[in-house]
């Protein structure tokens, strides 16, 4: 039975997870900097970053992409930020509270897009996130016609094992 | 009979082991102790040379997970580079893990005179901390392990240079 208990031991081993100190309650990423985008037009989209208090998000870290291939997506329009000396990188500027950006874009009007944004940015609690990559879905609205509904990028899946 | 029951209680075992097995691989938890992933895990320092976390058997290994893109790991490590120098001696070595470009990585590292490791790792890396208790997977994060190779403590977040020193004296 040796061989049985230690079978048993081993693969119910849940380790005992180390107590993480000090651990701040901290947003998963999606959550600190939620991404949602809207098409203005048949030529623009607008992303949104609404950042959680006590958060913030590096101006030269976004990244925008779109799909499907033959959609050309133009040079984002970001609002100037919060200007800030870095040690090692020099000037950088912050982002809080909530971010617009302008995107324009050459597509098909009515077609269907997938907008997808990468961010990144930290905590003042002393922490800092990968960059993360977020997407969502938007209807181009026809020419002329008013801008389309805001569309929130989907939340992460729940890990029930958490 | 007592034969038969004895069996059934070993086949109920054995389901219930591989049904807990189940869980842990769809939760993607490792089934080793926690420093046992850390420990088996090799990869490239700044010159694309590949080491192994398990090359520093007996000491107390302080891994730190950090980035050049993050200030609060960058702000904290000058205090890592002093408790490397004060107490390398008597068994206490640091390492670090960046997720981060093997470039900037370097630049950093001797900007900062770094007297020990810092080995460059993907996201893959940074998954692993996941697993050792750094839920929201963010920088700093850092993992004291034991003379023995246990986990002895982890800290998401800048460890402040007492509490460093409070944990780590008690295992020099």
């Amino acid at each position: 039975m040796g061989w049985l208990t230690g079978l048993v031991a081993a693969v119910l081993y849940a380790g005992p997870m180390p107590a993480v100190a000090a651990d701040p309650q901290l947003l998963p990423p999606e959550q600190a900097f939620r991404f949602s985008a809207r098409a203005l037009s048949d030529r623009t989209l607008e992303a949104r970053f609404a950042i959680a208090d006590g958060y913030y998000l590096y101006r030269d870290k976004f990244r925008f992409a779109v799909l499907p291939e033959g959609v050309v997506l133009g040079a984002p329009e970001l609002p100037p930020g919060k200007i800030k000396t870095d040690e090692f990188f020099g000037k950088v500027e912050t982002y809080r509270g909530t971010v617009v950006v302008k995107l324009p874009l050459s597509a098909v009007a009515g077609q269907t897009v997938v907008l997808a944004a990468d961010s990144q940015g930290c905590a003042d609690v002393g922490v800092c996130y990968p960059p993360t990559r977020q997407k969502l879905t938007l209807a181009l609205p026809a020419p002329g016609a008013g801008p389309g509904a805001l569309v929130e990028a989907a939340p992460p899946k729940k890990n029930w094992f958490q | 009979m007592q034969k038969t029951f004895v069996r059934g209680v070993a086949v109920a075992f054995v389901a219930l082991a591989a049904l807990a097995a189940g869980f842990y691989f769809s939760a993607g938890v490792q089934r080793d102790p926690p420093a046992a992933g850390l420990l088996g895990l090799a990869l490239p320092d700044t010159e694309g040379r590949e080491q192994r976390l398990d090359q520093w058997p007996g000491k107390v290994l302080v891994v730190n997970f950090w980035a050049t893109w993050c200030e609060p790991c960058r702000d904290e490590m000058p205090e890592f580079v002093k408790a490397q120098a004060a107490s390398g001696a008597r068994g206490l070595q640091f390492v670090g893990i960046a997720i981060d470009q093997p470039d900037k990585v370097r630049q950093f590292s001797q900007d900062l005179k770094l007297n020990y490791p810092s080995l460059v790792g993907g996201y893959g890396a940074l998954e692993l901390s996941k697993a050792l208790g750094n839920k929201v997977m963010a920088l700093p994060f850092t993992v004291i392990i034991d003379r023995e190779g246990r986990v002895a403590y982890a800290q998401m977040g800048p460890l402040k240079p007492g509490k460093l020193d409070s944990i780590v004296g008690k295992m020099l």
